[in-house]
C-alpha cells in the first residue's frame, strides 16, 4: 500500500516537471494561433478563440522567409556532417593513442571547453578574413572544420574507449588501415553516440545566433535567427506574428529531437567522464 | 558476415603495402580537429590576451600600453555596474540551475516508459533556438498581457512589471535561465548511473534509509561531477546572457542587464575599441577564476581526493 502510494507520488512529480518544461514550447504554438490585430488578452489564454493559422503564410509574404530557411538549412547541412566526421574520426585516434598522449588531449580538450565564445570573437573575424570566408556562409560553417567543439570528440572518445581492445588488435595484426578499422570497426559501434553528436551539433548551428550577427552583413545572406530579429524590429509588439515566426525556427530541432531522443537520452558515453582523470 | 570482413582485411594488405605507418595514420585523423581547433579557437584566444595590453582600433598596427587598458577600465562606471550584474546573474542563476539539474536527475533517474517521457521534457526547453527563446520570454514577461502575470492574476496577485523595472529584469534574465538545464540534468544522470547498484544495497542491509545513501552515497560519488558542471557553468551561463540580453532588453533597463559579455560586444564591434574590449574579457575571466579557486579552497578538492 505504501509503496503504491510512493509509485503514485513519483509520477505526480514527473507529470508536473512534464507540464512546466513543456509551458515554454506550449506558448509559442499557442500565441502564434491567436488573430493578429485582436486586442491582447486579458485572462489567461490556454487556447486561442478563434484559433488560425494565417499568420504563418502571412510572415512568409513580410519577409523572404524562405530564404533565411534555406540559408540556414544550406549551413546546418553543410557542417554536420563535416563535424560529425571530423569528432568521430579525432575521437577514434584519441582513443588508439598511447596514454601520455591520450591523456594530453583529453586535459586540453577539457581546458578547451571552458574557452568562453567571447574570447574568440574578436579574432576570428581577422582569421575569417584572411580566409575570404566573411559575409560567406563559410563563416557560419566554419566551426565544423575543427569539430563544432571539443565536447563532440570527447562523446567520441568515451564511446569508442568502451570498444574491448582486443577487437582492434586482432585487425590490426591482420594489417587493417586506420581508416578501414574506423569505418567499417568501430563507428557502426557508437551509432547512439553519433545520434547525440547529430541532434546537438545540429541545434547549435541551426540556433547560431551570434556567429551571423559577427561575421554575416550581405542581406541575402540572413539566417533565421536574424529573420527573427529583424521581424522583431518591424513590428516589436505583433505577438502572434512573431511566435509564429519562433515556432517556424524551433519546429525543426524539435522534431529531429523526437524522432531521435530515445537514442540520444540513452547515450550513455558521457558516464565514462571520470574514469579517465 | 565474418568472411566479408576478412576478405577485406585481406585486400586492403595488399593494395597498400605503401602506406603510413599505423600511428601516422592515427595522427592524421587528428589532424582537422587539432589544426582546426588552434586556428578557430586558440590563436584568437592568445590573440586576444596580447592585444588586451595594446592600445588597437581594428585598424593600423596594435601599440604596446602596459596596463592602460585594465586602469582605463576601472575608471568607467560601466564596467563595475556589468560585473556587478554579471555577479549577481551567476551567484543567483548557477547554484539553481545545478541543484535543479540534481533534484530533476535523482527524480528521473527511475527506469520506465513514462520517467523517459518525463526526462526528455525537461530537455525540450534547451533545444530551443535562443533567438526563439528570447522572444518568447519576452512575450511570457509582458507585465499587462503575458501569460506569467495572466496566471499571477487568477490568484489575485498583481505580478511585478518584469522587463521594465531593473531588479525584477535582471531576476527575470535568471528565470529563462533556470529553463535550459538540459545539459547538467543529461551529465547528472550518467553520473547517478556510474554509481555501482550494489553499494546501495550493502547500505540498506546496514540499514541506512533513502536520505542517508543519499548523504552518504550519492553526493560524495557525484561531487566530481558537480564540480566540473559548476566551473561550466559559471563560463556558459554568463555567455547565454548575451543573446537575451541583446534581444530583449538591449542592456536595459537602466544598464540593469548589461552583462559582460554585451559589454564586450559593444566595446568592440560597435566603438571597435578592441583593446579595451579584449582587456574587459580578460578581466571578467580572471575575476572568475578566483570564484573557482575560492570554491576548491572551500570545498578542499585536494582534500576529499586524498581520502579516495
Amino acid at each position: 500500500m505504501r509503496r503504491r502510494g510512493g509509485w503514485l507520488l513519483h509520477h505526480a512529480a514527473g507529470l508536473v516537471i512534464l507540464f512546466l518544461f513543456l509551458l515554454p514550447i506550449y506558448w509559442i504554438f499557442t500565441a502564434s494561433l491567436r488573430q493578429r490585430g485582436l486586442p491582447p488578452p486579458t485572462s489567461i489564454e490556454w487556447w486561442p478563440s478563434p484559433a488560425t493559422l494565417d499568420n504563418y503564410p502571412f510572415i512568409f509574404d513580410l519577409l523572404p522567409m524562405a530564404r533565411y530557411i534555406r540559408n540556414s538549412l544550406i549551413v546546418a547541412v553543410t557542417a554536420v556532417p563535416i563535424t560529425v566526421f571530423v569528432a568521430s574520426i579525432a575521437g577514434f585516434a584519441m582513443s588508439q593513442e598511447d596514454d601520455v598522449w591520450r591523456r594530453r588531449l583529453l586535459v586540453a580538450s577539457i581546458v578547451l571547453l571552458m574557452v568562453p565564445g567571447a574570447s574568440v570573437w574578436l579574432f576570428r573575424f581577422q582569421i575569417l578574413r584572411w580566409l575570404g570566408w566573411i559575409d560567406t556562409l563559410w563563416a557560419l560553417i566554419a566551426p565544423a572544420f575543427a569539430a563544432g567543439s571539443p565536447l563532440y570528440v570527447l562523446l567520441f572518445f568515451w564511446a569508442y574507449r568502451r570498444i574491448p581492445a582486443e577487437i582492434f588488435e586482432a585487425a590490426r595484426l591482420d594489417g587493417a588501415s586506420a581508416w578501414w578499422m574506423w569505418w567499417r570497426l568501430a563507428r557502426p559501434l557508437v551509432r547512439p553516440t553519433a545520434v547525440t553528436v547529430i541532434i546537438l551539433s545540429f541545434v547549435m548551428y541551426w540556433s547560431d545566433f551570434v556567429s551571423p550577427v559577427l561575421y554575416i552583413y550581405r542581406t541575402e545572406l540572413y539566417t533565421l535567427p536574424i529573420g527573427l530579429q529583424i521581424l522583431k524590429q518591424l513590428d516589436p509588439t505583433n505577438w502572434p506574428l512573431l511566435m509564429a515566426a519562433a515556432a517556424v525556427i524551433t519546429l525543426p530541432v524539435l522534431v529531429l529531437f523526437i524522432f531521435l531522443q530515445r537514442s540520444f537520452l540513452s547515450d550513455l558515453s558521457i558516464a565514462n567522464l571520470m574514469d579517465q582523470n | 558476415m565474418e568472411k566479408t570482413q576478412t576478405q577485406r582485411i585481406q585486400t586492403s594488405k595488399i593494395n597498400f603495402k605503401w602506406r603510413l605507418p599505423y600511428k601516422a595514420q592515427m595522427r592524421l585523423f587528428l589532424l582537422p580537429y587539432v589544426l582546426g581547433t588552434i586556428i578557430l579557437v586558440v590563436i584568437p584566444a592568445v590573440a586576444t590576451v596580447l592585444i588586451s595590453f595594446t592600445d588597437y582600433k581594428a585598424v593600423g598596427v596594435p601599440k604596446f600600453v602596459g596596463l592602460q587598458n585594465y586602469i582605463d577600465l576601472l575608471g568607467y562606471g560601466l564596467v563595475r555596474i556589468a560585473l556587478r550584474n554579471s555577479a549577481i546573474f551567476l551567484l543567483l542563476a548557477v547554484p539553481l540551475r545545478i541543484f535543479g539539474a540534481l533534484a530533476l536527475a535523482l527524480l528521473l533517474q527511475r527506469k520506465g516508459r513514462m520517467f523517459g517521457v518525463y526526462r526528455a521534457a525537461v530537455y525540450v526547453p534547451t533545444i530551443i533556438p535562443e533567438a526563439a527563446y528570447a522572444l518568447l520570454w519576452l512575450w511570457i514577461f509582458n507585465p499587462l498581457y503575458g501569460p506569467l502575470n495572466l496566471f499571477l492574476g487568477l490568484f489575485g496577485i498583481q505580478g511585478p512589471a518584469w522587463l521594465t523595472e531593473p531588479a525584477t529584469a535582471r531576476l527575470a534574465i535568471v528565470i529563462l535561465a533556470l529553463f535550459q538545464i538540459g545539459e547538467g540534468f543529461v551529465v547528472l544522470l550518467a553520473g547517478l548511473q556510474s554509481i555501482p547498484r550494489s553499494f546501495y544495497e550493502s547500505a540498506r542491509v546496514d540499514g541506512a534509509n533513502a536520505w542517508q545513501s543519499f548523504w552518504q552515497i550519492t553526493l560524495p560519488l557525484l561531487s566530481p561531477w558537480l564540480m566540473v558542471l559548476t566551473f561550466r557553468d559559471l563560463v556558459m551561463s554568463l555567455q547565454n546572457t548575451f543573446a537575451p540580453s541583446f534581444i530583449i532588453t538591449y542592456g536595459g533597463p537602466y544598464y540593469a542587464t548589461t552583462f559582460a559579455p554585451l559589454l564586450i560586444y559593444e566595446m568592440a564591434f560597435d566603438y571597435f575599441e578592441l583593446g579595451l574590449a579584449a582587456a574587459l574579457l580578460l578581466l571578467t575571466y580572471v575575476l572568475l577564476g578566483l570564484i573557482v579557486i575560492g570554491i576548491i579552497n572551500a570545498v578542499g578538492l585536494g582534500g576529499s581526493a586524498d581520502e579516495a
